[in-house]
């Protein structure tokens, strides 16, 4: 009984502070939401029936951060995309699933991912809305039935009661776990390194960093296009002229697409070796000499032929490549692991 | 301050859940509605025996036993066809069939106006636009498991269970594909028998019955010993759910 009373004292002392507060001079801050770089383009994802609110987006990221949503709660999302690496993996070429089992493509950096159109190395995957249930559901991934997803968080009372918060009532379905998690994923914005500054005028970039950037645009920037970094578009970048992995051509079933795999955003680069599809390269030195020396030729129109850097141009991109680290990103406090 | 706005802020992204949400019913119009309760029989082969789950069946065309664990079907955007070609097309109308779960053969739709009917309109599978546009609810739920996570779109048809004829002792064969040459999706129309028209009144029940036939699935495709597994969009799920989705008929409506 006593404890009731403490209970009801402390909601009208809750309630108190509600009314003290919203009655002061406090500046607005701006309603929580998605404010995306100027410079950016208009964003892809498109779910008219998921606002991003406060309530959603921490749901999201404590799902994200859920080891209840692997089948023995052993790993979760941020084992294989990790904020410290631009949420890729902890630089491994594959990622390891539940049970210890390798899956078949490096893990990419999560950035921007409101931008992008199509979702895995092939595109096979057309909305962010249902994106988790791909890593959940795969056995060399999470694991976990969808079904036995929901159960798991419908027995626990404080998943509920964050449901209820996020979406008006408690009762907790396969496209609540979805639009929550995509409300977090859609924040993960980077758009704050040092070449942004540098485009507003608030950063310098050194000699080497400039001659990098202009050889950036002449060799790289058709597929790595500004300000993405990526055109998002499926293309072979001469790693090989036989294909183990079909790539986008796995998925559209036409041969002439066997062996494309999506442009990958360059933003943050330096922190998500190793590279490709498969990891193969593990430095971007080794990178840039199989675009300076070992590209198969003719596989691409946008690439016809190794592009023949010399050492020092080589370099001078590395150096380039390094202004688009976002370390405000990698070290958001909103994106990371909440305490429980 | 903040805290009161965000509240709002919850308080509005739920009303425009709900109002969007797919569940309500629409308020019947002052006219009357009725009800369409359309059943699928399940026949097998030449014989029109009745299809049985968990059950030796003999396939008189090639000649394999096959054992069904798994028949799931999508029947969707259900439309009545009124005698002056009008239509009337079912809202929300997605439902998934499983052999295994008796009551998912028959469905019922509410609040079909009050009109003169003499046909009806069924797609077999999900329309592309409900592949491509995220994460959906009710029979489209993914968490049914009849949605590909890693090549989105649905699993239009999904049969497994087991025959000797195969080489592993299984068959599987997960069928979908939804766009342009790997179109496994298919939209019918049905004339009401001896071209009879029928009256909904208010409160009346329309009952349509269709009859569907598993074993047409090796029609073309032959025997399981030719691929006893497809899980992906391609010609032999084309070919599989044309010949499904072909031969099944109207056999009663009153
Ligand atoms: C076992 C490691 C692993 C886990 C756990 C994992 N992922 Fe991934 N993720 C990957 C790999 C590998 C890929 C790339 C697969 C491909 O391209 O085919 C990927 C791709 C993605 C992509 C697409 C990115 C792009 O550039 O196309 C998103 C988004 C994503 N994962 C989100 C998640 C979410 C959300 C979770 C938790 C529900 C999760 N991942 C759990 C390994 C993992
Ligand atoms: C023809 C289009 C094209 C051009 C031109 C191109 N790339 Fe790429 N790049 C790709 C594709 C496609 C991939 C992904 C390949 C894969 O996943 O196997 C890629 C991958 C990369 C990666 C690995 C990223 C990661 O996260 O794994 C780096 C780094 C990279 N490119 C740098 C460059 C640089 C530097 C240049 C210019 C010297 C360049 N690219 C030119 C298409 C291109």
């Amino acid at each position: 009984m006593n404890r009731l009373l403490d209970s009801i004292k402390l909601l009208a002392l809750a309630g108190g502070f509600h009314f003290f507060s919203s009655c002061s001079y406090e500046p607005e801050e701006p309603a929580f939401g998605f404010y995306p770089s100027r410079n950016f383009p208009p964003v892809e994802y498109s779910s008219p029936r998921n606002p991003i609110t406060r309530e959603g987006f921490e749901l999201g990221r404590d799902l994200f951060y859920e080891n209840g949503l692997s089948l023995d709660s052993s790993i979760n999302c941020s084992s294989c995309h990790a904020q410290t690496h631009a949420f890729a993996d902890h630089n491994v070429p594959l990622s390891a699933g539940v049970g210890g089992k390798l899956g078949k493509r490096n893990s990419p950096a999560l950035i921007n991912l409101a931008w992008m159109p199509q979702f895995m190395a092939d595109g096979g995957i057309v909305h962010l809305d249902v994106m988790p249930l791909a890593p959940i559901t795969d056995t060399l991934e999470m694991a976990l039935p969808m079904q036995m997803a929901i159960d798991r968080l419908k027995c626990d009372s404080e998943y509920r009661s964050k449901f209820e918060k996020a979406f008006g009532t408690d009762t907790i379905t396969s496209q609540r776990i979805f639009f929550a998690m995509s409300q977090f994923m859609l924040l993960m914005v980077s758009d704050d390194s040092r070449f942004d500054k540098y485009l507003e005028g608030e950063a310098l970039l050194s000699d080497s960093e400039r001659r990098g950037y202009s050889l950036f645009n002449t060799h790289c920037a058709n597929c790595h296009t500004e300000p993405l970094f990526t055109d998002y578009s499926y293309e072979r970048n001469g790693i090989d002229s036989e294909f183990d992995d079909l790539g986008r051509g796995r998925i559209t079933l036409d041969p002439a697409d066997d062996g494309k795999f999506k442009v990958p955003t360059l933003r943050n680069v330096e922190l998500t070796y190793p590279y490709m599809h498969d990891g193969r390269f593990f430095t971007l030195e080794e990178v840039l000499d199989h675009y300076s020396d070992e590209v198969e030729p003719n596989m691409s129109h946008r690439l016809p032929q190794p592009l023949n850097l010399t050492s020092a141009e080589k370099e001078d991109i590395i150096q380039f490549l390094k202004t688009l680290t976002d370390y405000s990103f990698i070290s958001d406090p909103k994106l990371a692991e909440p305490r429980r | 301050m903040k805290r009161f706005i965000l509240s709002i802020g919850v308080v509005a992204a739920a009303l425009s859940f709900s109002s969007c949400s797919t569940e309500e019913e629409p308020t019947p119009s002052p006219s009357g509605t009725g009800t369409l309760s359309l059943n699928f029989d399940y026949v097998w082969a030449m014989s029109s025996m009745p299809f049985e789950m968990e059950t030796v069946l003999y396939h008189p065309m090639t000649g394999d036993s096959l054992t069904y664990t798994t028949f799931k079907h999508y029947v969707s955007n259900v439309k009545l066809i009124a005698d002056d070609n009008s239509t009337y097309d079912v809202p929300e109308s997605y439902h998934l069939i499983d052999l295994m779960d008796e009551s998912s053969t028959s469905i019922t739709i509410n609040n079909i106006p009050a009109d003169t009917y003499k046909g009806i309109m069924i797609t077999f599978g999900v329309d592309s636009a409900r592949n491509v546009s995220g994460s959906q609810t009710g029979a489209l739920d993914p968490a049914n498991e009849m949605f590909w996570s890693w090549n989105n779109g649905y699993i239009m048809l999904k049969a497994e269970g087991t025959s000797p004829q195969s080489g592993t002792g299984n068959f599987v064969y997960h069928l979908g594909g939804f766009a342009g040459q790997i179109n496994t999706v298919s939209e019918r129309s049905f004339d009401f028998p001896n071209g009879s028209m029928i009256t909904i009144d208010n409160n009346d029940q329309l009952n349509v019955t269709m009859q569907a036939n598993p074993a047409r699935l090796f029609h073309t495709y032959g025997s399981v010993s030719n691929g006893a597994m497809v899980h992906m969009p391609g010609p032999a799920a084309v070919m599989m759910t044309a010949d499904f989705n072909s031969w099944v008929r109207l056999t009663d409506a009153q």
